[in-house]
This record gives C-alpha cells, structure tokens and sequence, in this order.
C-alpha cells in the first residue's frame, strides 16, 4: 500500500480497511486477517496496524471474539452509517474547495451535472 | 511499556575527537526505531558502544544488563561478514552463528532464508550487494533477543530487495523485542517507524514518535527530519 507520509499512517490504514467494508470487499461479519498478516500485507508497522484496529473496534465497526481475532459487524446499520459518513468527508472537502473558488451552492450544482455529463460522455 | 535500553550521560571520543557528547536516551520494548542522522554523524558508533564493540563513558543498560559482556546476549547486531572468508559457503556461516549464539534459532533461519530467497550453498563472494544485505539481516533475525540493531541495511540496494527487507522485519520481529534501525535517508522506511531518533552535533537532537509528527505538525516524517538540519543553519548564522 502506497502511504501519503504526511498522514498519520494509522488514519490510512483504518481508511483503507473501511473503505473496503464498505464497497463490500470484507463482508460483514467476515474475519479480518491476524494484525501481523495486515501489517505485512500493507507494508507497515504491527503496532501501527494494531492502532488502527483499537479505533475500529472503538467506533464498533469491527467486533474482538476472544482468541479468534477481529470480525467485520454484522450490524449492516452501522456500515450504511459509515457508508455516510465517508461520503460526507468526501462532499466536505469537495464543497469547500469549490465554495472557496466563489461558487455558490447554484453554479457548484451546475458545475457537478455539467462534470458528471461530459464525464459519461468521455467513459463512453 | 518497559524499556528495553536506557542511556544515561554516555560519552564517545576518538583519536581527541569528540564523537559523541552527553548522550541520554530511552528505548521502550516493541518498537523499530529509526536511528537517523548525517554519514559520520555517529550512528553506527552509539551501535557499537550499545552491544560493547567500542567503550565510552556513561551507563548503557540492556534488559536489566550493565556490563558489555552481559548486554551482548540480550543485542543483535548487524555484522558485515568482514571476518569471514570471501569463498565461504553460507551454510558454513550459519554452523558459526549456531555455534556461537545460544539463542540462535533454526527454524527462524530457515524460514527467513527461504522468505529472502537465499541458498546455503551459496559462497559470500558471489552474492550481489542485495543478496548480501538479505543475509546479514537474516543471520541478525535468526537470534532472539530483546533488542535487534541494524546499521544501514537499505544502502546502496534495489528497491526490490529493500522491499524485502523490510517485510523480513515487520514479519519476523518478535512481539516485545525493538528493533533498531540506522540510515541517513529516512522516506524508504518512514511508514513502518513507530518512532525516530536522530543524532546531531554529537548527541540526540530529538526522539518524536512518527504519526506524532504527522498528526501534531501535518508534516512528512522526511520533511520533519531535514528541517532540524534548517534550524540548525540559521542558529550558526
């Protein structure tokens, strides 16, 4: 995994990890590979990896079973909320920029429907 | 956590030569920690004088060990294979390690042989620069011990190897054992440091915890590390 080193690393991996629960790649309620297995995987420290799994299981998107290791929540509400709120953190920067280029809420969703528009047509 | 080493008021000179000046430092269990700094900035001695090769002044303590002799089975360190005949066979190498560590593991050699792609019958004299930093780092892994030091693992290697290499530490560190880890250019390794310390002007210009520096000062670890080096210009200006 390639890291941007002016980001906590640990804020990366847990994003990764999320990212991939919610595009479906972990399933819920599948189990995550053993923290020495992710830290090799992901080419990072194992305390490192094991920071970012103590703040999963804090926001409970992931459950510890005692000697079983770490499993995705099978509580899909939890991951439509994490759904949303990573949508969010992506609206946020995106409206703040364009906000900051003195758009107003009109033209940046005139801006979005053109870009999405001209998008389709080029992936055509 | 508990310390692993502990440094108090260690002093280095050679030749006259102040190398290294008041030197106070702690290291806890579990880490690697980069060891950074200049070429001739003085890493690779604070690394001799921890397992005991050079001797100074000031206490070093290794798990509870305060005498050289006493620190060296709790420390393992990079050697060179200098001492070594070029057309020895690694196989030949690995029987002395064997013999001369107690703590020397089979097994961990094996699979650390086998993961780097090294072959026993190999002779010295034939590894390419790569292939050698791989079994130095596979011979220093294959102890267990508390503290693992190596110098410069990543100088003058393919990307490919250092890759390698570095997925040889974080796969076969042993949980509660520090490994530290020397080099002048710290972006290679930055994303599997826990901490770094770096050696300046004779002595330990600061101890940071890496995603410290990231989170506190939205800097990369590289940037953060070549920034002492401005400040330092602009306090002799």
């Amino acid at each position: 995994m390639e890291f941007d080193d002016k980001i906590p690393i640990y804020y990366q991996i847990k994003n990764y990890l999320y990212h991939q629960i919610v595009t479906g790649e972990l399933d819920p309620g599948e189990k995550l590979p053993a923290v020495r297995q992710l830290a090799v995987d992901v080419t990072a420290n194992v305390n490192t990896v094991q920071r970012a799994l103590t703040e999963m299981i804090n926001e409970q998107i992931i459950e510890p079973q005692r000697g079983k290791g770490n499993f995705v929540t099978i509580d899909v509400d939890k991951i439509k909320q994490l759904k949303d709120k990573l949508v969010k953190e992506q609206l946020t920067i995106a409206y703040q920029e364009l906000h900051d280029l003195q758009l107003s809420d009109n033209e940046i969703l005139e801006e979005l429907r053109k870009f999405m528009k001209n998008r389709g047509v080029e992936n055509e | 956590m508990s310390n692993v080493m502990k440094i108090e008021n260690l002093n280095y000179s050679h030749n006259l030569v102040k190398i290294l000046n008041d030197v106070n430092l702690k290291v806890e269990s579990g880490k690697i920690i980069g060891l950074l700094g200049e070429n001739g900035a003085g890493k690779t001695t604070l690394m001799r004088l921890i397992t005991g090769n050079a001797h100074g002044t000031g206490a070093i303590e290794v798990s509870g060990t305060f005498q050289a002799k006493d620190r060296k089975a709790h420390v393992s360190f990079t050697d060179h294979l200098n001492g070594f005949p070029a057309g020895m066979k690694i196989g030949k190498i690995v029987d002395f390690y064997r013999t001369v560590y107690d703590d020397f593991d089979d097994k961990r050699c094996d699979d650390l042989m086998k993961f780097l792609n090294l072959d026993k019958t190999m002779k010295v004299s034939a590894l390419s620069k790569g292939n050698k930093e791989k079994l130095i780092i596979a011979l220093t892994l294959s102890r267990q011990v508390e503290l693992y030091l190596l110098d410069e693992p990543f100088s003058g290697i393919d990307s490919m190897s250092r890759k390698k290499i570095i997925n040889s530490i974080i796969q076969w560190k042993p949980e509660h054992a520090t490994i530290l880890v020397s080099d002048h250019y710290v972006s290679e390794i930055a994303p599997i440091l826990d901490e770094i310390i770096v050696i300046k002007n004779e002595t330990i210009a600061c101890q940071k915890q890496t995603d410290e520096i990231r989170e506190n000062k939205g800097m990369s670890v590289e940037n953060f590390y070549e920034s002492l080096y401005d400040e330092g210009g602009n306090n002799n200006d």
